[in-house]
């Protein structure tokens, strides 16, 4: 692309047919930057991702031996797969929506001014600033089996991260715990939005504080709430640091998510071809997911 | 007089100039480690120690960088193009994927080529890292498990203090009576507790005088092409043990690797543990004089299993730089870290063993064996195991030790039998050797 670009300029003299040619080029001149870097990141990354899924690569991640559909293939038909394809459709729903309810009622709790609101509503925001890898260590030691803070409070011995029917839970808690925060700051935000002579003549009608909440607040802020929620999966998604640190995927597969599992055949066992089949699976589900929630959007989002 | 003397200080000026390399420029080495906490504090003060006796001459630039698994992924990632140290720490399962990278420089080189007396390091040790008659690596940071208990415990249970449990049929007797339960039947304290660790599945098939892969346990030049540890029942024992600890309600499961078990081993929660003899310290400390810690050897899986613990922990590769002075700098470093003095700090400061026997010789060491005599049944199990139970060689290490750690949690939750769970777990294994070995 580049060659081209300069011998057409150099070869052709600035007469006028030269001239158009240049306007023609001109614009794609200006995308050149943008789309160079774009190239380097992104589409190169993507297309050698494509490409390695169809090999077998060796130490250094080269590949090595043509292994056509097999990766694929391979996937579809171990069970661990379809464990971690359920796992992180499982994480994805507790989490985009258990923050976003946790996020929406903080900040409906600090909506109206009152002693000490900004200290509340900076403790709400904190998780923002807390990084995942050390609230996932000092998780930890609050799911402790034997000297946990949360079986000491609650009396209990259940055994949080390491028993199938909890672990999930138990990370999916972290991350909304995690994610709650940004939630807070934007649907704070959106509420503040709302204009106050909706709720005014909404009284006036004898309207309810939960009357009003569902038919004045939540439509008023569906565009902050529809972004959230994108968010919220896509975030979720990508979760990893708060599973390596917490599960590293067990116990079996209960919190082996898809990033995750991409993670370990990738960096782990050094097989980087089921790591990019994956990748490239996990890229249809998203694609697929986020083609769905904008068809969603024109039904129920109100702007 | 004088003026001699200024014309000297001319020249040595010239001198200066002309011949920069002996007098400014020391020989720079990279080193790579991947210790932490006071373990890190304490490679530091040694390399510190090493640029001050050699100033002018050698300078070692030392690097942490990460985990074991972090460092050899950035050596891997870092080997396409040019070697990114001289001298670096490996983990023990990281041994055969350096032997065949081909971008270790085998220490044997170095030792043939001066002469240099190796019957100072300890032959268990040593057996490890010798493949073909060849040192690869010099070993550095050795540690081997031990079982851990809470004399304190024992004596308020009726238990001999003195006489820790040597099978797992002892184990699950004295657990039942150190186990501790509430009003409520809730259990407040753990007769044995131990962590999900790989590392403890591949001692126990040493201590069963078993092999782990085939091709004389991945050590011959052919390297392994499967494992055999469903063929001989070994994983198989194994698994049974968990299985009846767990259906007899006398473990809790305390997750993968050893940080939540060293945790509860801590608080008091679980009287009895295993853990790497490189916790000792740690574990001293942390405890202080809440109770009296014991320490006794790994235990068997039957009572009369004959084999022999292998050395874990990591060693010292030398890199192919291809630049001669300073692979000579690095084998100089690398004798200085080995060296009886040096090697008794080590012990002192962590818990991993002398390397070199000589250091039992030292002040130090003596007085520190004297303060900690627990650190005394490390030496003795050491010294009672033998070089064929050195333990297995595996490219896929990495992989293989974490399949053991899931089919284990598969395990004990139920989802799979002791057979299906070897024979599920052999095919993993073995699916990766092939593909690794068809790759590479």
């Amino acid at each position: 692309m580049q060659k081209q670009v300069s011998t057409a300029s150099k070869s052709v003299p600035h007469t006028s047919p030269g001239g158009r040619l240049y306007d023609k080029l001109e614009p794609y001149l200006f995308l050149l930057p943008a789309f160079s870097v774009f190239s380097v990141f992104l589409f190169y990354p993507f297309l050698r991702t494509i490409y390695l899924s169809f090999f077998l690569t060796d130490k250094f991640g080269n590949a090595k031996v043509f292994w056509g559909v097999r990766n694929y293939t391979d996937l579809f038909a171990s069970s661990s797969f379809w464990a971690s394809i359920s796992v992180t459709f499982q994480f994805v729903l507790i989490v985009a929506f258990g923050s976003l309810i946790v996020g929406m009622i903080t900040s409906l709790l600090t909506a109206r001014e009152y002693p000490g609101s900004t200290i509340i509503s900076a403790s709400y925001a904190m998780p923002v600033a807390i990084a995942s890898a050390a609230a996932s260590m000092a998780f930890r030691m609050v799911f402790h089996p034997t000297n946990g803070l949360l079986n000491i409070i609650f009396g209990t011995q259940i055994n949080w991260l390491g028993s199938p029917e909890w672990a999930l839970f138990s990370v999916s808690v972290v991350t909304i715990w995690l994610q709650s925060g940004i939630n807070f700051i934007f649907i704070s935000a959106g509420l503040r939005g709302v204009p106050d002579e909706l709720y005014e003549s909404a009284s006036i009608d004898g309207a309810g504080y939960f009357k009003k909440l569902f038919s004045i607040t939540i439509p008023s802020i569906s565009p902050t709430l529809f972004f959230q929620v994108i968010i919220n999966i896509i975030n979720a998604f990508q979760s990893f640091s708060q599973i390596r640190l917490l599960t590293q995927g067990g116990p079996g597969d209960a919190t082996n998510v898809i990033v995750y599992a991409i993670y370990r055949d990738a960096f782990f066992n050094f097989r980087f071809g089921t790591a990019a089949a994956r990748s490239i699976i996990l890229f249809l589900i998203i694609f697929i997911i986020t083609l769905i929630q904008f068809r969603f959007e024109k039904r129920s989002v109100h702007y | 007089m004088k003026k001699m003397l200024s014309l000297c200080l001319i020249l040595a000026l010239f001198a200066g100039l002309v011949l920069p390399v002996n007098a400014e420029n020391p020989v720079e080495i990279i080193f790579w480690h991947s210790m932490g906490g006071v373990n890190g504090e304490a490679i530091v003060k040694m390399v510190d120690d090493f640029n001050k006796a050699n100033e002018g001459k050698i300078k070692v630039n030392v690097e942490y960088q990460g985990t074991y698994d972090d460092a050899i992924n950035k050596v891997k990632a870092a080997g396409m193009s040019a070697m990114p140290a001289d001298v670096m720490q490996i983990y023990d399962i990281g041994s055969r994927f350096m032997i065949d990278s081909g971008w270790a420089l085998p220490v044997q080189e170095m030792i043939d080529a001066e002469n240099y007396d190796i019957s100072q390091i300890e032959p268990n040790i040593a057996a490890y890292y010798t493949i073909d008659n060849k040192l690869y690596s010099m070993p550095f940071n050795s540690s081997t498990p031990l079982l851990y208990y809470n004399k304190t415990a024992f004596a308020e249970a009726g238990l001999d203090p003195d006489t820790p449990p040597t099978n797992f049929d002892e184990i699950i007797e004295m657990a039942e009576k150190l186990t501790i339960k509430d009003a409520d039947g809730k259990i407040t304290r753990w007769g044995y507790g131990m962590g999900n660790y790989g590392w403890f599945f591949e001692q126990w098939m040493g201590k069963m005088g078993l092999h782990y892969v085939n091709n004389d346990n991945g050590r011959s030049e052919e390297p392994a092409t499967k494992v055999v540890f469903d063929e001989n029942g070994g994983a198989a024992e194994v698994f049974k043990v968990w299985k009846k600890l767990f259906d007899e309600g006398i473990i809790t499961y305390l997750g993968r690797g050893n940080t939540d078990a060293k945790a509860a081993f801590i608080s008091g929660d679980i009287v009895i543990t295993l853990e790497s003899t490189a916790a000792l310290k740690s574990l001293l400390t942390n405890v202080g004089d809440d109770f009296e810690i014991g320490t006794g050897f790994f235990p068997n899986i039957h009572p009369d299993d004959k084999g022999g613990v292998s050395i874990g922990g990591g060693s010292l590769w030398m890199l192919q730089t291809g630049d001669d002075a300073r692979q000579k700098a690095a084998w100089e470093f690398i004798k200085y870290m080995i060296s009886p003095d040096v090697q008794a700090f080590w012990n002192a400061q962590t818990g991993y063993f002398p390397i070199t026997v000589a250091t039992h010789e030292l002040d130090a060491f003596k007085e520190n064996l004297e303060k900690y005599p627990q650190f005394g049944t490390a030496i003795r199990q050491l010294h009672s195991t033998a070089p064929e139970y050195a333990g297995s060689l595996l490219s896929v290490f990495p992989e293989a030790r974490s399949l053991v750690e899931t089919y284990t949690e598969r395990l004990i939750n139920g989802e799979v039998t002791v057979d299906e769970a070897v024979e599920k777990l052999a095919a993993e294994v073995n699916s990766a050797i092939e593909i690794y070995n068809l790759t590479n």
